[in-house]
């Protein structure tokens, strides 16, 4: 027997579809905020919060966008055509420049260590830049509750046995391998999955971690030059090697 | 609501605005007041900004009149692909929720001779 689209129920409140929605919605506000925030920039209005309410307005605009990427790309399982040889190194840079705006709004000091030869790794570009901005908007807003006079991320990539490591690195003595499965094992059940790490839900970790699996990737707690970080584990490219 | 922010941004900008909401309405106002630039959103109700370029660039006054999709869509997902956006002489992409009204305000300076 037909059914008409009338017979459909409503979107179940825990359906995929229905946080889509929201987020897709939710990124029209958002833009009014900060195109409003950049309009009284441009006409000359000295309101000193303008820049600081166009960048919050875009982070979130941002990490929504990432959020549905990140959905997207795990509702392609195993479609390797998806991945390229990326530069790791241009990749972190666009991050970094994605990044700053809400740094500068924090008064984090942005580092970026890029100087090295890591050669092409296998990757979705689009994807590996929004899961190192997820983790730096995430870091970003955590860093003021470590109380150092300097607050300080850094985004960098180095070697390891495992593949080329590129995250994003800050002093936090509490990011830890411990503290990520702990977060992994709460997100979704508390307010504060990463409690030791940051008063928040750490949404951008989890959407991090969410694209880096979609695309064959894992996030992962690394150290490198003293500071801990939030990094994807990637492969180099075995074909461009050889040339 | 957010149609007014961008009007006064690029009136602001020294240019004269024609805001509409529908492809229709935008087809009428082209009409009258012959554009020397388009800037467009795919998300239209009814129909779509892509029938609307189909419309626009059939007749010949407005074949060259550069036409700039500023979109809720991200070009990674315009169904059309890299081929429709050269046929239809799309002069730039670019994706609103990313896009500041400078950035918008650069590219509409740099498709038109028309001094703002």
């Amino acid at each position: 027997m037909a059914h008409s689209t009338a017979d459909i129920g409503p979107a179940p409140v825990l359906s995929q579809q229905l946080l889509l929605s929201l987020a897709e919605q939710l990124k029209l506000p958002f833009l009014q905020i900060a195109r409003e925030a950049e309009l009284a920039t441009l006409a000359g209005q000295q309101y000193d919060a303008m820049p600081v309410i166009r960048t919050a307005a875009d982070s979130a605009i941002k990490l929504l966008d990432n959020y549905m990427l990140g959905v997207q790309l795990a509702g392609q399982p195993g479609q390797s055509f998806l991945t390229e040889p990326v530069s790791v190194s241009s990749v972190l840079y666009d991050a970094g420049a994605e990044l700053l705006p809400l740094a500068k709004a924090y008064d984090v000091r942005l580092d970026l260590k890029i100087d090295g030869k890591f050669g092409p790794v296998m990757a979705h570009r689009q994807g590996l830049q929004a899961a190192l901005v997820s983790l730096g908007y995430a870091l970003i807003e955590a860093l003021p509750a470590a109380d150092k006079p300097q607050l300080r991320l850094q985004l960098s990539a180095h070697r390891s046995r495992y593949g080329i490591v590129a995250g994003v690195y800050c002093d936090a003595e509490h990011l830890t391998t411990n503290t990520l499965r702990q977060g992994r094992r709460l997100y979704g059940q508390t307010r504060q999955p990463m409690t030791q790490l940051m008063p928040g839900s750490g949404a951008g970790i989890f959407v991090a971690d969410a694209i880096l699996q979609a695309m064959q990737s894992q996030l992962t707690t690394s150290r490198h030059q003293h500071l801990r970080g939030l990094a994807a584990i990637l492969q180099p490219n075995p074909q461009l090697q050889l040339v | 609501m957010l149609g007014q922010t961008y009007h006064a941004a690029l009136r602001g900008a020294g240019h004269h605005v024609q805001t509409c909401a529908t492809a229709q309405a935008a087809i009428l106002a082209a009409d009258n007041i012959f554009p020397d630039i388009v800037v467009l959103e795919l998300q239209l109700v009814s129909h779509s900004g892509v029938e609307f370029l189909y419309e626009f660039r059939s007749y010949a006054d407005w074949q060259a009149v550069p036409v700039i999709i500023h979109s809720n869509v991200p070009v990674t997902q315009f169904v059309g692909g890299k081929s429709t956006l050269e046929q239809f002489g799309v002069a730039d992409y670019f994706y609103k929720p990313t896009t500041s009204l400078r950035t918008l305000i650069g590219a509409i300076a740099q498709h038109t001779t028309v001094p703002a």
